[in-house]
């Protein structure tokens, strides 16, 4: 195929338009290996966020709020107040709808506390029939009613009749013209269409898309996805599948009719008798109707570097005209004709008046509004009644009800927060700190920070975005080649290897060798007992073999990995490496990929600057400072880089940290810093590191180069790190049920760390789960509060930012992060099945790509069920502190955090810590003071005895270890 | 020495009618409960086997028959229950009960939480029990009712997603298949009770029988027949072929133990315990051998092709099991044993590992320096291009096998049951095709 022609001059304008159109609405997630948290509905990020998660709930027939149900429950255990209801309401404007003072936001008010009784409408004949419905009212209703009225005296049956009387008929629906041939069909034949073309469809897909999995790959894939499925469509003397006969001669036309995909497109649309001028409905309801894989060519089409084994040509359209020649020929198959469809009638819904006189059955009940006001007040005045009833459908409640369930979250921060400022803040020990840590700015180091300031309140931690700085393009000595180590909207320019030390060459020569060989043998096993004869004697011979790593691997996790390392450590030699970053004139690009080999010592002066200064760390530092970047490793886990660093581009960063530290015990860097006004004192050593997020390993980097004079220091901090990474063990076992009843921090670790072993583990850990707060600012300001691993923590000190330069890039780096894990998170939530890919149990990696359900399903997008069962979806609550002015201009200053604030995807509040006033921002430019005592703020002696066997959210308490002083 | 294995067998039958009756008086309990009890089973199980496993094994001791007296008689059939332990069946026993051992101890991780964990254990519990009658069984009476057992919590765990369509539409399908299949075991049943007065394996094996059945009536042409289709069904061999993707649609863990592993060899380990009487049916052997032969060349075709983790396993599978059946046809006993022995280990390893495939590719390949030896050069390099492509076309279709099935079985048979509903105003259309109707989403607790 010809590459498609410049538009403008194209005839197929129009359709490549539709194509591209559609393409906005699919699902942009690339191949699973990488996974980028961003927002789900991103394509509909230019609109306010309530209403755009309506929209979008009609479009992909999807959730856009918790249900009613659940909202209810949190009603009822106290998460939502009534209160917040009020508050909600009144937000909304008003109306008066019964003289007697029943106001419209009375009546939002009653029904959302009290509750609808909500049943499915095939049910309801039941309710009213056998059920009790007309025997008695509710037994649930408040005592007090609005109008004062009771219905102690009165007949549910009466009121029933009045309710039927007085509920206006619906008008039925203007009958929606068919988007596509399937739905047509299977309303007037009952045949699903998409049964006969999908299984083909993807079938075809998947293996155009492969990258790796099957033995044979499909044939001449260079020639594009169009070509290559009519060659293999084509071939003669086989029966046509079910439901698609003539499938072959289609294809053997247009193999040899030579067109080009566009013209394809044209052909099959024409066919099915619909203009190209008119095609884009059909396009985005035909792309919709199989989102994943639709998706997934779309994100290799744009970003073929994203194919982490094979690079293909994708084009979405190609896509699309293949699977619209295949609806055509199906579509044929049942009416005869591929534009038959278009002559079906639209089938009028029917639709029924009973859920509507029930709703407002049910509303007169919570109102308290009886037969006898019903019959004394004027029509009017209950025709209005009944239409306000009928317009707060359970679309509004839910909002509504969304809106009192975030509204109270920000209370239970921001007024503890409040509480915690206005009492004395711990006092800041006046002789050197023993160590600074500066860890990602990630949820789950909240608890390993806040138990090493606990273990050692001599200790300071920091959080930074986890790259620190470091966009690069990096490749380790295990590695199969470089990746870029970073944000994803940062295009890395640096290039950094890590290499081995001299005189350890021939150890790493060594080392591959014996990786290369352990990969063949691993590899040729793998695929020999897939084929027939090799299959025959691996199985036969060496089957039983396997026997043994199997028996071990599922009965004791930790005691295989203990085996491996042992084996590791035995044969597999360890050479010394060290990092290859310094460059020296700053023109050397790699020609190839013109990246710069290595950073200039201004290069890395700039980059320690960056981190350090907005920190606040620019002078006074540790002896030791650590730098840890994190990472996760757990098995049964497609999903596994999603619970990497998303700063880190869902890699791990490792390298970054170990890089940072690097770079800031450079003397020159160092020197550099002191006319930046950062002085480090010479006795200050940074260590790089590496947190395992699964199973809180920790392993630091370059000790070799440690200074004799530290040794000391460094026993202490590892003791500290030790002590602190079993307690923030401990503290995330709270969460998982298996662990239920490890009170001792050893055996978390060891439970935490097998988790990460086990083959079997659907939760290796909990990822980003319950994250739901980013709090911009000093540590000073929170240290001490218990924030439950839900808050992003990204230091940032305004005294030394007068300018709010560093408040910009700041917030420009973590809104669009920390914003993008928070909806993505709640929409997986929200609607696990649409926006999420439902439970992990029947999944099956595909082409290395991502996971489908069973053998020939959608490629699943988004997170998993057991990533997000213990998650609130609250949309993330930003903390910044600084002025409101000076908030609001930085995100005025910056086209997407603007766009992000002002339709609502994300809050925003400001905290002042000496006064302790907390601002909320309420859109518009308009900022409110939070004050309010409805919660306040217990203080306990340790994190672990505040959360030891509590498995539920725990509300913001104070750690206070000594004597709590006067508070 | 025999109540040993009749404990290890009936423990975790046993333990199926605890659960389920704690589940029908409403006492749900608890996982730990659930996974300790089948745990423990497994390995009670497991240990009593490897100890009758020991001396048997001995070359010259005899096998053990047990007989427990009629089920029921009619006539002068009499439907007998006995077991036999013998150096064929104790290799099967002890593996079933390691391999379920294993599995149960999988799943209790991999299905915490699930609102399925109760139904999940009580049918691998049900099915380990048929998998041990199947193993044990002295008569083909005793086989079929493991095999019935086997097959319908098979069926059951395919379906294990009942919320679904696709679980519940290909379950039904693979249940189509046992069915069929199960109709020509009994069909043997019967015509051995009806020709030569005994269903007893050994009987069936003895000389006296082969005699009288190939007596020039072809009596054992027929039986050898329908013990191979019988086979091939559990096994998808032959006209039974392709249904193995279609049960991936259950968790992992039970695609592992019954696709993998257990399940889909008791086809062949049927034809292993009635041996001698096939290899006396000189067309019987022939069929066998050119349907394993056929299923194994075919499965090792669409293995090539598959894209996914659990589709490519399951062909790979296939394939072995293909050559399984032509290594009995063959007349090796041995072989084939350790065939099933050694397949099943490893594609349980497989099968558990395939969530993990990422990570594992990703670790080869960066071993392997990220050059990857390309594959596809062995086999089909000996084809011109042309049959390649043509090959290929046949495997993306899942060996063309389906569209046969479909266009020339069951759409006739849809398009008479439509007519005939034509005759039954009331009754609801028949549809050939699943819905595609999404539910509303249900969480999952």
């Amino acid at each position: 195929m010809a590459p498609a022609p410049e538009r403008g001059t194209d005839p197929h304008r129009d359709l490549i338009h539709a194509v591209e159109h559609a393409a906005h609405l699919l699902p942009s997630q690339g191949p699973i290996g990488v996974f980028i948290h961003h927002n789900t509905l991103h394509a509909f990020q230019s609109h306010p966020f309530e209403s755009a998660v309506l929209e979008a709930s009609t479009l992909f027939n999807a959730q856009p709020f918790l249900s009613e149900a659940a909202y209810q429950a949190a009603l009822a255990s106290g998460r939502i107040l009534a209160e917040d209801i009020r508050h909600v309401v009144h937000q909304e404007p008003d109306a008066v709808l019964l003289p007697g003072g029943l106001t419209r936001r009375q009546l939002h008010e009653r029904i959302l506390t009290t509750g609808v009784r909500s049943v499915p409408s095939p049910l309801l004949p039941w309710h009213l029939e056998e059920g009790d419905w007309l025997q008695r009212f509710r037994g649930d209703l408040p005592q007090e009613s609005v109008l004062a009225l009771t219905l102690s005296n009165d007949s549910p049956r009466t009121l029933w009749e009045l309710a039927v009387r007085w509920t206006p008929k619906a008008t039925p629906a203007e009958p929606a013209s068919w988007r596509r041939p399937a739905e047509a069909i299977r309303a007037s034949r009952g045949v699903d269409l998409d049964a006969v073309v999908h299984p083909l469809l993807i079938r075809l897909t998947s293996a155009y898309l492969d990258q790796g999995v099957s033995y044979w790959p499909m044939p001449d894939r260079d020639r594009g996805f169009l070509k290559a499925v009519a060659q293999v469509l084509s071939q003669p003397g086989l029966p046509d599948p079910v439901g698609l006969t003539g499938l072959r001669r289609r294809f053997l036309t247009l193999a040899s009719e030579n067109l080009s995909a566009p013209e394809v497109l044209h052909q099959a649309i024409t066919e099915l008798g619909i203009h190209p001028g008119d095609s884009a409905d059909l396009i985005t309801a035909e792309l919709l109707a199989l989102p994943g894989w639709a998706g997934m060519v779309r994100q290799l089409e744009e970003h073929p570097e994203l194919a982490p084994h094979v690079r293909l040509r994708c084009s979405l359209l190609e896509f699309v005209a293949v699977r619209l020649v295949i609806t055509g020929v199906a579509t044929r198959n049942v009416l005869g004709g591929a534009n038959a469809w278009r002559s079906i009638p639209p089938i009028t819904r029917q639709t029924t008046d009973l859920s509507a006189q029930a709703a407002v059955f049910d509303a007169l009940q919570v109102l308290g509004v009886g037969t006898e006001s019903l019959r004394s007040l004027p029509p009017k005045s209950i025709g209005l009644l009944v239409q306000e009833i009928l317009s707060f459908g359970e679309l509004e409640r839910r909002r509504l009800l969304h809106l009192a369930y975030e509204r109270r979250h920000e209370r239970l921060v921001l007024l503890p927060l409040r509480h915690h400022l206005r009492g004395s803040l711990p006092a800041h020990p006046g002789e050197r700190l023993s160590a600074q840590f500066i860890f990602c700015i990630d949820d789950r180091e909240e608890s390993i920070r806040r138990a090493l300031e606990e273990t050692d309140p001599s200790v300071d931690t920091y959080g930074a975005a986890g790259f620190f700085g470091c966009a690069i393009d990096y490749i380790g000595i295990d590695d199969a080649g470089a990746v870029s180590l970073c944000p994803v909207v940062v295009k890395p320019a640096h290039a950094v290897g890590e290499a081995p030390v001299s005189g350890h060459d021939d150890l790493h020569e060594r080392r591959r060798r014996l990786r290369r060989v352990w990969s063949s043998w691993t590899r040729s096993s793998r695929i020999s007992s897939g084929t027939l004869f090799r299959g025959f004697a691996s199985t036969l011979l060496l089957g039983a073999l396997s026997l043994f790593p199997l028996v071990l691997r599922i009965l004791s996790p930790l005691a295989h990995a203990r085996l491996i390392r042992w084996l590791n450590a035995r044969f597999l030699p360890e050479p010394r490496t060290e990092l290859r970053f310094m460059r020296d004139d700053s023109e050397s690009k790699e020609a190839t990929q013109s990246l710069f080999q290595g950073f200039t010592t201004t290069e890395m002066a700039d980059r320690v600057a960056g981190v350090l200064g907005p920190a606040g760390l620019r002078t006074g530092h540790a002896r030791l400072v650590i730098v840890l970047g994190h990472g996760s490793t757990s098995l049964n886990n497609p999903h596994e880089s999603a619970y990497d660093c998303g700063a880190c581009g869902g890699r791990t960063g490792g390298p970054n940290a170990r890089l940072f530290a690097r770079m800031a015990n450079h003397p020159e860097v160092r020197s550099k810093l002191a006319d930046r006004g950062i002085r480090i004192p010479d006795d200050t050593w940074f260590i790089g590191g590496y947190h395992d997020t699964c199973s809180d390993d920790i392993d630091l980097f370059d000790l070799e180069n440690l200074p004799l004079s530290h040794r000391g220091d460094l026993a202490r901090v590892r003791e500290t790190l030790d002590r602190a990474r079993a307690l923030s063990a401990l503290e995330r076992t709270r969460r998982f049920q298996a662990a239920h009843g490890i009170s001792e921090p050893a055996t978390a670790l060891r439970h935490v760390q097998g988790r990460s072993e086990h083959l079997g583990e659907p939760r290796p850990e909990y990822g980003h789960s319950t994250n739901a707060v980013a709090f911009v600012g000093r540590r000073e300001t929170t240290r001490g509060l218990f924030l439950d691993r839900r808050a992003f923590l990204i230091s940032y000190d305004k005294d030394v930012d007068p300018e709010g330069r560093s408040l910009a890039a700041i917030l420009g780096a973590v809104v669009p992060v920390c914003g993008g894990i928070n909806l993505e998170y709640y929409f997986s939530t929200v609607d696990n099945e649409r926006y999420g890919c439902g439970t992990k149990l029947p999944h099956n990696v595909t082409g290395l790509l991502g996971v489908m359900n069973g053998m020939q399903g959608d490629l699943r997008t988004g997170l998993t069920w057991q990533m997000v069962e213990i998650h609130e979806p609250v949309r993330i609550l930003f903390i910044v502190e600084n002025t409101p002015e000076r908030a609001l201009a930085t995100f005025r200053a910056n086209p997407l955090l603007w766009e992000l604030l002002e339709n609502r995807w994300i809050r925003l509040a400001t905290v002042d810590a000496a006064s302790g006033e907390i601002r909320m921002y309420r859109g518009e430019g308009r900022f409110e003071a939070v004050d309010g005592s409805e919660v306040d703020l217990p203080i306990v002696r340790s994190s672990s005895e505040y959360h030891l066997n509590r498995m539920d959210h725990l509300p913001i308490v104070r750690i206070q270890p000594r004597e709590p002083q006067c508070a | 020495m025999s109540l040993p294995i009749l404990v290890a067998i009936l423990l975790p039958g046993l333990l199926f009618l605890g659960l389920s009756l704690l589940w029908l008086l409403g006492l749900v309990p608890g996982e730990r409960g659930i996974a300790r009890s089948s745990k423990g089973v497994a390995l009670l199980s497991w240990i009593l086997f490897s100890i009758e496993t020991i001396p048997i094994l001995r070359p010259l001791a005899a096998p053990l028959r047990l007989d427990y007296g009629d089920w029921f008689a009619s006539g002068h059939a009499h439907f007998g229950l006995s077991l036999s332990v013998d150096p064929e069946s104790l290799p099967m026993l002890w593996l079933a009960a390691l391999l379920t051992g294993l599995v149960a101890s999988f799943s209790v991780r991999y299905l915490h939480r699930d609102r399925g964990f109760l139904r999940f254990f009580s049918l691998l519990n049900l099915f380990t029990f048929g998998a041990y009658l199947v193993a044990a069984a002295g008569s083909l009476d005793v086989l079929t009712v493991g095999w019935e057992l086997v097959g319908i919590t098979s069926v059951l765990l395919i379906g294990f997603f009942q919320l679904r369509p696709e679980p519940v539409h290909n379950a039904a399908r693979v249940f189509a298949y046992y069915r069929i299949a199960d109709v020509f075991l009994i069909a043997s049943v019967l015509l051995s009770h009806l020709w030569f007065g005994t269903a007893r394996l050994d009987a069936l094996s003895s000389g006296e029988v082969l005699s009288k059945g190939l007596d020039g009536t072809g009596r054992i042409h027929w039986i050898a027949l329908f013990l191979i289709l019988a086979a091939c069904g559990k096994s998808s061999i032959g006209p039974f072929f392709g249904w193995l993707p279609r049960a991936m649609e259950g968790p992992t863990p039970s695609s592992a133990i019954f696709y993998g592993a257990i399940s889909v060899h008791l086809g062949a380990f049927l034809l292993l315990r009635v041996q001698p009487l096939l290899l006396a049916s000189g067309p019987a052997t022939l069929l066998l051998i050119v349907l394993g032969a056929g299923s194994a060349f075919l499965g090792t075709l669409l293995h090539r092709s598959s894209c996914d983790a659990k589709t490519s396993l399951s062909y790979a599978t296939q394939s072995q099991i293909g050559l399984i059946f032509v290594e009995i046809g063959l007349g090796w006993v041995w072989i084939p044993m350790l065939h099933i022995v050694g397949h099943s280990i490893v594609r349980t390893a497989q099968f558990l590992r395939a969530p993990s495939m990422l990570h594992d590719h990703h670790h080869v390949h960066a071993a392997a320096g990220g050059r990857l030896t390309p594959t596809g050069g062995h086999l089909e390099a000996l084809f011109p291009r042309g049959l390649q492509i043509w090959l290929y076309r046949i495997a993306i279709d899942g060996g063309v096998y389906d569209t046969l099935l479909n266009r020339f079985l069951l759409r006739p048979i849809v398009a008479v049951a439509r007519s005939l509903a034509v005759l039954e105003p009331s009754a609801p259309a028949v549809s050939g095709a699943s819905s595609g109707n999404r539910s509303t989403p249900e969480h999952q607790p």
